[in-house]
C-alpha cells in the first residue's frame, strides 16, 4: 500500500535514509562522540526568492542539534517519533498529526520507561514531526502524515478529474455533474490528473469561501468557461498543491480575489504564490507562482468608491499586521524582489494610507444588481487590471 | 446679627480631634502611643542618647463611651528629660513646638500630637496625662498631672510633687488613661506599629507589653545614634505669597536683601541682582522689610519666583542606610532573603527627599496567596491608615512585579510572604492630613519611589532567578538519566544493531553526558559557594555570626550610601517639645 499518495518522484528511500541516520548516530555514541541531527533552517532569514522558479527556496543555513544535557530530550523524542513514522510507512498506515500525538501517548502509557518523553500538548509533538520532515527533506505526506485540509472547494463546467486510487483503480469525476456541490481535492491533489472538456479561460481563487459560493449560485461557472475556487482564508497545503496542479496541467491564467489588507497580501496571497518560510522544502510543489492579484486593488477603492475602514492601531491584531508589513518590505525576499514591486507597492500603500477594504465591498457598487461583482471581476480580467 | 466669637487653638482641636488621628477608639490608642514614642525618640536623638523604651498598652476596664475600653498607655524613655517649667507647654498647649518649620527631619513637626492625646484622655476619662520627668540637673524627679485648658490653650499642671524615681538619671514617663480599643495585628495594629518602629530605628531597644500578650523585647541592632542633619532653610520656590509675608515677620527690621539671603536657602548676592533683572524694584533691595507694603511684597515674591535658582541642598535629609536596614529586618522574623536600597537624596517638588526600600521574604510570616505586608514610613514614623491614597502604595502598584518573579494581580500589591518597607525622609513631607497617615502623591515623588522599588526588585529577582537556575541545573541532570537510555534503545532498534553495540553506545553516552553532568555539578557547586559567600557577607552586615540561623540573604550589595552626603549632628539648644 506504500505509494498511497505519491506527491513527487522521490529519489530518497525514507526507511533506508532513517537507518543510515541511526547508524551514524550510534557509531558516534560508540566512539564517545556527540551525535547530531541537522535540518534545513525554515525561517525567513534562510529564505531566498528565486524569480525563475517563482517561489521561496531554502538558503544554506541548517539547524544543528548536538547531543548535550539540553538537547537529549529532543533527540530522544525525534528517534521515538521516527520509529512510529517508519512503522506507518512499512504497513501503509496513515495518520493526522493529532492522531500521532495520541499514538505517542498510548505508547508512553504502555511503557513506564518512556514516561519522560511524554508530550504535554500537541504543539510539542507537531514540532518533532516537522523537524523530521525538514531533517530528511521530505514532505510529511511522504511520511504518511496527512492534514485534514480545508478549503479548495472547486466549481467548473469544463473540468474533469481522474483520481488514481491506492489500489491502482481510477475514479473519474466530471465537475459539471456535481450539481451545486463543490469538488474538493482535500489532502491529495498530487494523485489527481486534470483534463478540460473545453478550453478553460481562467481560474479564479476567491479568498472568502462564502463569496465563491455566492458567485457560483448566481451562475458564474455557467456563463464563463472557468474554474472557480474558494480558498477559505490562508491556503492550506491542499489548496496550494491543487493550484499548483491546475497551473502545471492546464496552463490557464489564475487570479486571486481577496481583501485589500496587509494580512491578505502577506499571509494569504504570498503563501499561495510563492509558499512560506515555514515550508521552505516543499514550496516547489505547494505554490502557484503564476497567480495574479486581481483585487481588491488600491485603485479599485477610488474607482468604484468602495466602502473601507481605517486600520485601528489600537487593535493589537491590526497593529501587528502593519508592523509585519513594514518588516516584510525590509526582510521578505519575495517583496524585496523587483519583479514583485507592484505587490510591494500595495503593501507600502497600505502602510501609508492605513485603510483596509474587503472583497465583499464590490457588492456595494450596484446593490440592486446581484451579478455586479461578477461583472467587475470579468471587466478587470478583460482590461488586464490586476497585479 | 449673630455674635462672632473667637475660639482658641485648643478649642478648635478639641472639637476636631478626628483631624489629628483620633477619629475612632482604635486610632486614638495607636495615635497616642505613636506621639509619645515619636517625642521620646526625637529627644533621645537630639541628645545623642541610645533610646531604651518601655511601652505598655493594656486594657484596665470599661470605657465611659459606648463600645470602648479604658486603656492605659505608658511610655517611658531614658531621654534627656523635660525641664519642669516646660512640662505644661509640652503636654497641654497646642502648637508649642521646638520643631515647627525648622526644616529638620524630625518625626514631630507641628506640636499638635501629644497635646491632642492629652485632650482625648481628658475628654474621655476626665484626666489629662500623668508625667514623670527628670533632667540631669534635677536631684529628684517631678511627677505631675497635666491637663489642657481648652478655653485658653494653656497647659495646667496639677498634683505636682517631687519623687525618687528608681535609679534613673534622666528620662520621661507618660501615662494616659483613655477610652479606646486595642488592636494588635493588621494594618492599624499595635504590633505592626512596634515592628515598623523597630525596623526603621535600628538603634532602639524596646520592651513592650501589648494587650494580653506577655512582655516582649526587641534589642537594638546598632549602637550608633543617627546623625541628625542640620536644619535647612526653606527654598523660596516652595513658598506661597502668604507664607512668604509671614516668614518675613520672623526676621524683624532687616533689609529685603538680607532677609532673602538669611531666610532662605540658595539665595546669593548674584541671585539678588537676578531678582532685580526679573522685575524686583531696585529701590526695595535695601529697604527694611518691616516697611514693605503688601504690594511691595508681591513684587519681590513674583521676581523671586520668576528667577532660576539652584535646587535645594539635599544635606538635610537623613537615611537609615542599607547596612542598618539589613540588620533591622531580622527583628521582624525569620528572613529567607531580602534586598535593601537607599537612594541618593534627590529633589522632588523642590524639597529634598530620600527614599529607602527594604523588601524581604520571610519563612515564618505571610503566605503565597496574600498580598505582601506593606510598611510605610514618613520620617521614620510608621503610617498605618488609608494606604490606598498614599504615594507609596501608588508607586508599588505601578511597578510590574511579575518581571521580578513575584505574582501580582492587576493594579494591586504583589503577593507572597514578603514585607515591603518603604521609607520617605524629608524635612518637608507633604501629608494629606494633619494626622500624618498618607503622603500626598505628586508625580515626581511617586516616580522617585518607583525607581527605588525597581532597584530593590532587581536585586530581589537576582536571588529568585538564582533559585530558578539551581532548579534548572537539577532538571538537566535528571534529563540525562531519563532520556539517555531511551535514545540508545531507539537508535539500536532503528539501525538493527546487536547487543554488543548497544552496550558500547551506552558506555559512550555515559562518557559524553558524564562530562556534561560534571560541568552541571560544578556549576551548581560554584553557585552554592557564591551563595555561601554572600550569606557570610550579609550575616556580617546584619551583625550576627554565621552559626546563628541566618538562612539565605541577599541584597544590599552596591550601596548608594557612600554617595550620600555627609551629615552632621546638631545639638539643638532650643527647648524641645517633649
Amino acid at each position: 500500500m506504500a505509494g498511497l499518495a505519491k506527491i513527487r518522484e522521490l529519489r530518497l528511500d525514507i526507511p533506508k535514509e532513517a537507518k543510515n541516520l541511526a547508524e551514524r548516530m550510534l557509531k558516534d555514541l560508540e566512539n564517545s562522540k556527540r551525535p547530531y541531527l541537522e535540518a534545513v533552517k525554515t525561517s525567513l532569514d534562510n529564505s531566498e526568492y528565486n524569480a525563475k522558479v517563482g517561489y521561496l527556496t531554502p538558503g544554506d543555513k541548517v539547524v544543528r542539534t548536538e547531543l548535550n544535557v539540553s538537547s537529549v530530550q529532543k533527540l530522544a523524542r525525534v528517534v521515538f517519533m521516527l520509529e512510529i513514522l517508519l512503522r506507518n510507512l512499512d504497513i501503509g498506515s496513515v495518520n493526522t498529526k493529532r492522531e500521532l500525538y495520541y499514538i505517542c501517548k498510548g505508547l508512553i502509557k504502555g511503557n513506564s520507561r518512556y514516561k519522560p518523553l511524554d508530550f504535554d500538548s500537541q504543539d510539542e509533538s507537531d514540532s518533532i514531526i516537522d523537524f523530521i520532515g525538514d531533517m530528511l527533506e521530505v514532505y510529511r505526506e511522504e511520511l504518511n502524515c496527512f492534514a485534514n485540509d480545508r478549503g479548495g472547494q472547486t466549481y467548473s463546467q469544463q473540468l474533469l478529474v481522474t483520481e488514481t486510487m491506492p489500489d491502482g483503480t481510477k475514479a473519474n469525476v466530471d465537475l459539471s455533474t456535481l450539481g451545486t456541490s463543490p469538488f474538493q481535492p482535500k489532502n491529495k491533489p498530487q494523485s489527481l490528473k486534470l483534463k478540460a472538456k473545453k478550453k478553460i479561460d481562467f481560474c479564479l481563487v476567491v479568498e472568502s469561501e462564502g463569496t465563491a459560493g455566492t458567485l457560483q449560485a448566481m451562475g458564474f461557472t455557467k456563463r464563463n468557461n472557468c474554474i472557480l475556487m474558494g480558498a477559505q482564508g490562508v491556503p492550506s497545503n491542499g489548496v496550494r498543491g491543487w493550484c499548483k496542479l491546475i497551473e502545471n496541467q492546464l496552463d490557464v491564467p489564475m487570479y486571486f480575489f481577496g481583501d485589500l489588507d496587509a494580512y491578505t497580501m502577506q499571509n494569504i496571497f504570498r503563501t499561495l504564490k510563492a509558499g512560506s518560510a515555514a515550508s521552505l522544502i516543499r514550496n516547489g510543489d505547494f505554490s502557484a507562482p503564476n497567480v495574479r492579484f486581481l483585487g481588491v486593488l488600491p485603485s479599485d477603492v477610488k474607482k468604484y468608491d468602495l466602502p473601507h475602514y481605517n486600520v485601528k492601531e489600537s487593535d493589537p491584531q491590526e497593529a501587528r499586521a502593519l508592523k509585519k508589513a513594514k518588516d516584510a518590505l525590509e526582510n521578505d525576499p519575495f517583496f524585496r524582489d523587483k519583479r514583485n514591486k507592484n505587490l510591494s507597492d500595495i503593501l507600502r500603500w497600505l502602510i501609508k494610507e492605513k485603510i483596509r477594504c474587503e472583497q465583499q465591498s464590490y457588492f456595494s457598487v450596484d446593490p440592486r444588481d446581484p451579478i455586479k461583482t461578477e461583472k467587475i471581476i470579468l471587466e478587470k480580467i478583460k482590461r488586464g487590471d490586476y497585479v | 446679627m449673630s455674635k462672632i466669637t473667637k475660639s482658641s487653638t485648643a478649642e478648635y482641636f478639641a472639637k476636631n480631634l478626628q483631624q489629628v488621628g483620633f477619629s475612632s477608639p482604635l486610632k486614638a490608642v495607636l495615635t497616642t502611643l505613636k506621639e509619645a514614642v515619636d517625642n521620646s525618640l526625637d529627644a533621645c536623638e537630639e541628645h545623642g542618647i541610645l533610646p531604651d523604651l518601655d511601652i505598655e498598652v493594656t486594657k484596665v476596664g470599661n470605657g465611659s463611651t459606648k463600645n470602648t475600653d479604658l486603656v492605659r498607655i505608658v511610655v517611658e524613655d531614658n531621654g534627656p528629660g523635660i525641664d519642669p517649667d516646660n512640662i505644661a507647654k509640652v503636654f497641654g498647649e497646642y502648637l508649642a513646638s521646638s520643631k515647627f518649620g525648622r526644616g529638620q527631619c524630625s518625626r514631630g513637626q507641628q506640636g499638635i500630637g501629644i497635646s491632642a492625646a492629652t485632650t482625648w484622655a481628658q475628654m474621655t476619662n476626665a484626666r489629662g496625662v500623668q508625667v514623670i520627668s527628670k533632667t540631669k540637673n534635677m536631684r529628684k524627679a517631678i511627677s505631675a498631672q497635666v491637663d489642657v485648658d481648652i478655653k485658653t490653650n494653656t497647659g495646667v499642671v496639677k498634683n505636682k510633687e517631687m519623687i525618687d524615681w528608681k535609679n534613673k538619671n534622666t528620662g520621661v514617663r507618660v501615662e494616659f488613661l483613655m477610652d479606646g480599643r486595642i488592636q494588635l495585628n493588621g494594618d492599624g495594629g499595635l504590633q505592626t506599629y512596634i515592628e515598623g518602629t523597630a525596623l526603621l530605628n535600628p538603634h532602639v531597644t524596646m520592651k513592650f507589653k501589648l494587650g494580653d500578650l506577655d512582655w516582649q523585647k526587641s534589642d537594638r541592632v546598632s549602637n550608633d545614634s543617627p546623625d541628625i542633619p542640620e536644619a535647612t532653610l526653606p527654598h523660596p520656590h516652595t513658598f506661597k505669597l502668604g507664607e512668604f509675608i509671614t516668614h518675613a515677620t520672623l526676621y524683624g527690621k532687616i533689609s529685603v536683601s538680607k532677609f532673602l539671603k538669611t531666610g532662605f536657602s540658595r539665595v546669593s548676592d548674584q541671585s539678588i541682582s537676578d531678582f532685580v533683572k526679573a522685575g524686583m524694584p531696585k529701590s526695595l533691595v535695601e529697604k527694611p522689610i518691616t516697611s514693605l507694603s503688601e504690594e511691595d511684597f508681591k513684587k519681590v515674591f513674583q521676581a523671586v519666583q520668576a528667577t532660576q535658582l539652584m535646587a535645594p541642598s539635599t544635606k538635610s535629609v537623613l537615611t537609615v542606610g542599607e547596612d542598618s536596614l539589613s540588620k533591622s529586618i531580622n527583628r521582624l522574623g525569620k528572613v529567607d532573603f531580602f534586598s535593601v536600597v537607599t537612594r541618593k537624596p534627590t529633589i522632588c517638588d523642590f524639597k529634598p527627599v530620600v527614599v529607602e526600600v527594604a523588601l524581604a521574604r520571610f519563612i515564618d510570616r505571610g503566605n503565597e496567596d496574600t498580598p505582601v505586608q506593606l510598611l510605610r514610613f514618613a520620617n521614620r514614623v510608621p503610617l498605618q491608615f488609608d494606604k490606598s491614597g498614599c504615594a507609596i502604595t501608588w508607586a508599588i502598584e505601578s511597578v510590574n512585579w511579575k518581571s521580578y518573579g513575584l505574582s501580582q494581580p492587576k493594579e494591586s500589591l504583589p503577593q507572597g510572604p514578603y514585607v515591603f518597607a518603604v521609607s520617605i525622609v524629608s524635612p518637608f513631607i507633604k501629608f494629606k492630613n494633619a494626622s500624618k497617615e498618607t503622603i500626598d502623591a505628586s508625580e515626581e515623588l511617586v516616580e522617585e519611589i518607583r525607581r527605588a522599588l525597581m532597584q530593590a526588585g532587581q536585586k530581589l529577582s537576582r536571588h529568585i532567578k538564582h533559585e530558578m537556575k539551581e532548579a534548572d541545573l537539577e532538571r538537566k541532570l535528571a534529563h540525562i538519566e531519563q532520556f539517555g537510555p531511551i535514545l540508545v534503545e531507539k537508535l539500536v532498534h532503528l539501525a538493527g544493531a546487536n547487543d554488543a553495540r548497544r552496550k558500547k553506545a551506552e558506555e559512550g553516552l555515559k562518557k559524553i553526558l558524564g562530562r556534561d553532568s560534571e560541568v552541571a555539578v560544578s556549576q551548581l557547586e560554584e553557585a552554592q559557594s557564591k551563595l555561601a559567600e554572600q550569606k557570610k557577607k550579609e550575616a556580617k552586615k546584619m551583625g550576627i555570626s554565621l552559626d546563628e540561623d541566618v538562612d539565605r540573604s541577599d541584597g544590599g550589595t552596591a550601596s548608594d550610601e557612600d554617595d550620600a552626603e555627609a551629615t552632621k549632628t546638631k545639638k539643638s539648644t532650643k527647648k524641645q517639645k517633649k
